[in-house]
Order: C-alpha cells, then sequence, then structure tokens
C-alpha cells in the first residue's frame, strides 16, 4: 500500500512539476504584458524536438529533413539546457514577430493573442513539414550512465520521473529567488506593474521584457526535453494538450503569481495521478473538473490576488 | 547668458489630430526653481513627457546642454540626468518602499553612493524610514508623494521634474512637500515644477511660465506673477 501510494505520489508530482514549469513560463510573459502567449505550446513541443536531435536521433521518413541527423551526439545532460536555450531563441523570435509591431504601434494588448496563436499554428505545422507527423521517442540510452528505475522508500520508481521533479524543483526555486530577491526581478516585476513609470527610472521595459519571453521559452524548452524523455514524443501537436493544461494550472494558481504557477501544476499533477490507471481516458476530465469546481468558489484562482480598481 | 540646461524651442506635440502644445519656447538654467502653471488640460503634463520622451515632438526641439534629445528612449533621458517625478505618484504599489527607491537607482552602480542617498531621502522624508520594509501601495497619499520625489531623487538628477506634487494631498502635507522641494533646490538642484497650485508653486520658484490652452500666455520671475492681476484673478483667488 505505501508503495502504491509512494508511486502515485511520484508519478503526480513529477507530471505536476512539469505543468509548472510549464505554466511558469506563460506567468512570466502573462506578468509583463497582461496577455497569453498562445505560441508557448509550441515552443515546448520544439524544445522537444531538439533535445531528441541533440543526442544523436535521426529524424523519419515522412518530412523535407527526411533522414537528417545531426553529425554529433552529447550527452542528455548536454542536450537539455542546450535546447532549451535553442527554444529560448526561439520565443525571442516570437516576440519580435507576434508581440513587438503590436506594442510599437499602441495596439490592443488582447490582439497578441491572435497573433501568438498564429505564430504558435506556423511552428507547428513548420514542425510537421520538417520532420514529419510520426511519434519519435528519446531513447532511454541517453540516461544509460543511470540505472532505470531505483528503490526509493520502498517502491521501485522510474529515474526518468525523479530527474523531471528534481530539475524541475530546481529550476522553480532559482527562478522565484530570482524574482523577489535580485536587482533585475525587481526590475522585471516594476514593468509589470506599471511599464512606463519602470521607463522613467530608467529600465529598459523593452529589454526586460525579452528577458521575460526568453526565460519563458527556456522554461519551455526543457519542459518538453524531460517529457519528451519520460513519455516520447507524440507529434508535432504533441505540445497542445500540455499548453492547455499550463493554462489551466496558470488559471487554477492565479493568473501572474509565481507560487499559483507552481501550486497549480503540482495539485492538478496529482489530481490526474488519483485516476486509475483503467480511467486513465477520463484523466483530464478531472483535471479540467477540478479547475471548474475552484474557479467557483475562488475566481482569482487560489493564489491570485483581485486586482484592485485604482483610486 | 550661459548655454540652459533645459530648452524648448518652438515645441509642438501632437495627440492624433489635437494639438497639446503650440510651439512653445522654455528654458531652465542650472540650479533654477521654474514653475509652470496652468489650469487642467493646459498641457502642464504634456510637456514633461516630452521633455521625458515619453511623447514624440509634432516639431521644435528638446535641447539638453544645448544639444538636441528628440527621439532618444524614455530611459535613456534618465541616463542624461533627467528624473520626471510622474503626475499621481505612481509607486509601484506592489513593492516595498525601500525597493521602490532602489528601483529608482537602477542606472547607478556606485552602491555606496546608493547607500549614503537612501540615508539622505530617510532625511528628507523621516515617515519613509519608518515604513521601509512597507508595501508601497499600503501607505497614504501624502506618504506616496513623498516616495515618488524621493524615488526620481534616487537617479540623483541634473534636473528634477515633478508633475503636480500637491495633488490630492491636505494642506499641512502641501506645506511639508514644498518645504522639502525647497530644501532641495538651497542645495543647488534644478528643478521644472508643475502646479495646478499656483500659490504653493510661487512660493518656492524662481521663475514661472503659464501655459494656457497649450500655448505660454505669460512669463516672468516668481515674485512679478505673484503680484500680476491677471495671475492674481485666474489661479490665485482673492
Amino acid at each position: 500500500m505505501t508503495t502504491d501510494l509512494t508511486q502515485l505520489l511520484l508519478n503526480g508530482l513529477s507530471i505536476g512539476a512539469v505543468y509548472a514549469l510549464f505554466a511558469l513560463g506563460y506567468t512570466l510573459v502573462f506578468s509583463v504584458l497582461g496577455v497569453i502567449n498562445f505560441a508557448h505550446g509550441a515552443v515546448f513541443t520544439l524544445g522537444a524536438y531538439f533535445t531528441f536531435l541533440l543526442i544523436g536521433g535521426s529524424v523519419g521518413a515522412n518530412g523535407l529533413l527526411a533522414g537528417f541527423q545531426l553529425p554529433f551526439a552529447m550527452p542528455f545532460w548536454w542536450a537539455l539546457p542546450l535546447a532549451g536555450m535553442a527554444a529560448a531563441a526561439v520565443a525571442l523570435v516570437i516576440e519580435r514577430i507576434a508581440f513587438r509591431p503590436l506594442r510599437d504601434r499602441g495596439a490592443d494588448p488582447l490582439l497578441a493573442l491572435i497573433t501568438s496563436l498564429g505564430a504558435g499554428v506556423v511552428l507547428v505545422n513548420l514542425i510537421q513539414l520538417l520532420v514529419g507527423a510520426e511519434s519519435y521517442a528519446i531513447p532511454t540510452t541517453a540516461l544509460a550512465d543511470l540505472p532505470p528505475a531505483i528503490k526509493l522508500l520502498g517502491a521501485q520508481v522510474r529515474t526518468v520521473q525523479l530527474l523531471l521533479l528534481l530539475v524541475a524543483a530546481v529550476l522553480l526555486v532559482i527562478l522565484s529567488l530570482w524574482i523577489d530577491g535580485s536587482r533585475s526581478g525587481k526590475a522585471l516585476r516594476a514593468v509589470a506593474e506599471d511599464p512606463t513609470t519602470a521607463q522613467l527610472l530608467g529600465i529598459p521595459s523593452a529589454r526586460m521584457i525579452q528577458i521575460a519571453f526568453g526565460l519563458s521559452g527556456f522554461l519551455a524548452g526543457i519542459a518538453g526535453g524531460l517529457v519528451g524523455l519520460s513519455v516520447s514524443i507524440a507529434g508535432p501537436y504533441f505540445g497542445i494538450g500540455y499548453g492547455l493544461k499550463g493554462l489551466g494550472v496558470l488559471v487554477l494558481g492565479g493568473l501572474g503569481s509565481v507560487p499559483g504557477a507552481v501550486l497549480g501544476g503540482l495539485i492538478i499533477g496529482l489530481a490526474e495521478a488519483c485516476v486509475p490507471a483503467e480511467l486513465s481516458g477520463y484523466r483530464d476530465v478531472v483535471a479540467y473538473g477540478f479547475l471548474f469546481v475552484v474557479l467557483l468558489v475562488r475566481p482569482q484562482g487560489l493564489l491570485g490576488r483581485v486586482m484592485p480598481t485604482k483610486v | 547668458m550661459n548655454t540652459p540646461l533645459l530648452a524648448l524651442e518652438q515645441l509642438t506635440v501632437r495627440y492624433g489630430g489635437i494639438t497639446a502644445l503650440r510651439t512653445i519656447s522654455l528654458q531652465v538654467q542650472s540650479g533654477e526653481l521654474v514653475a509652470l502653471l496652468g489650469a487642467n488640460g493646459a498641457g502642464k503634463s504634456t510637456t514633461l513627457r516630452a521633455i521625458s520622451q515619453l511623447v514624440p515632438a509634432a516639431s521644435g526641439s528638446i535641447r539638453w546642454h544645448g544639444g538636441t534629445i528628440n527621439g532618444l528612449a524614455p530611459e535613456r533621458t534618465v541616463k542624461l540626468g533627467i528624473s520626471h517625478c510622474p503626475e499621481g505618484r505612481r509607486v509601484l504599489a506592489r513593492q516595498s518602499v525601500v525597493d521602490n527607491l532602489e528601483l529608482g537607482a537602477w542606472l547607478r552602480r556606485d552602491q555606496a553612493g546608493v547607500r549614503s542617498d537612501l540615508e539622505r531621502c530617510y532625511g528628507l522624508f523621516p515617515r519613509l524610514a519608518e515604513r521601509r520594509e512597507q508595501l508601497a501601495g499600503s501607505l497614504s497619499g501624502g506618504e506616496q508623494q513623498m516616495l515618488a520625489i524621493a524615488r526620481s531623487l534616487m537617479a540623483r538628477p541634473t534636473l528634477l521634474m515633478l508633475d503636480e506634487p500637491s495633488l490630492g494631498l491636505a494642506p499641512k502635507l502641501v506645506a511639508e512637500v514644498m518645504e522639502a522641494l525647497q530644501a532641495l533646490h538651497r542645495d543647488g538642484l534644478t528643478m521644472l515644477l508643475v502646479e495646478q497650485n499656483a500659490n504653493a508653486a510661487l512660493a518656492i520658484a524662481d521663475r514661472a511660465y503659464v501655459l494656457v490652452s497649450g500655448s505660454i500666455e505669460q512669463q516672468g520671475s516668481a515674485a512679478a506673477l505673484r503680484h500680476d492681476e491677471r495671475i492674481k484673478a485666474a489661479y490665485l483667488g482673492p
């Protein structure tokens, strides 16, 4: 029984941690711009493919890049952060193309929902065009130097899941410390609260927005690589489900709240893990049902604050 | 006369089709406290916003030490030494008093200087020292105004521009804020003060300009304007 419970908790926490990473990426951009970046799921997907290629995976037969393989292969530990950085670069391009032109023209920020959705659709289709729609598995040999499962509290747990949890936890802690404690983190929060005033203090708002996008892309790329390793890449659309789930996590935790994103991720992950295997098709029902009930009681989300109207 | 620290020459600013400022010219000499007076909507805030490049000039030039600075990014004007304390205080409500002040010194790298300026601000406004760890949003209106002024000082500006620092404050607090400004002026800080409260502004200013619907109608020494019949009738009350 305790074995099952440990396994269940770990399942829930590890997937929840990935949701949290994902939602934190949304949160970063949402807090500085007040809009959701709908291309976030596509950046996550790219992170998974980048990781796959960097560890030496070769492309299948159905895309323009059929049979393509990088001339080198690297260990997973190098590939994951590199894939994160490549994803960050893509996120910066998305900011440049889908967000900044609107901002420069003083357009309604909500229009960025549409342009970012467009950017996401383009990316997903580009992936399909290049590498086809088949699923790719990141070989577990990527972690050849680690045992596939280890014993923890009497339970056999998959090493991959522990890694997911560890990497996500470390990133979440670093990011929270940075946002709350560092000078540049405070400047980012200043831009989030009042971009004009931030500029009057000499804080370059445009640069801070780029930093938010870069970090958000990095987190998405890492999350993509980890999920790819854990459950394989189910095709170009595989980020969309996570994207929606991440959005649910964001709303559950409270829009714009960093601890909220983490708490929301863990709760939804655990709720899903409690669904018995034979009913696994109903996982999303449980997750979104939970979201529905919480929002009935607390419309601002678990840790969100009710926006005070300006006096 | 020396090159003025700040000079606006034939400056025109438009919002869409509306002309907010019509070819205004104005100078601020180093060490001066210059007041910019006028009714609501006369273009006072727009003048400050144009100087700190938050709104573009349609024509005319903004000169700093004689060189034109039109079209700079707003955050670059801070680097030049222009600190703009905006209308409505605009403190960062979700950060603490001390974080607000430290963000005011964002562009500075001299840690020791920032520390000593922080103490100077607390000396100028002792209430801020008492509330240094409190969230800025929890301060009273007067305290927020003091915080906004202190935050602008943290950039160690050459020119401090203040937009309606007395707005919405009780008379006692207005006096307190004005005294602080006067003390800064005595220490040699150059200031451009936008005010609807002409009485309070003329009491501490060296010179003043009067804006009426986007044009400068009058200018002169504060002492002369205080006794001008038109000014008395329009802004100073009986």
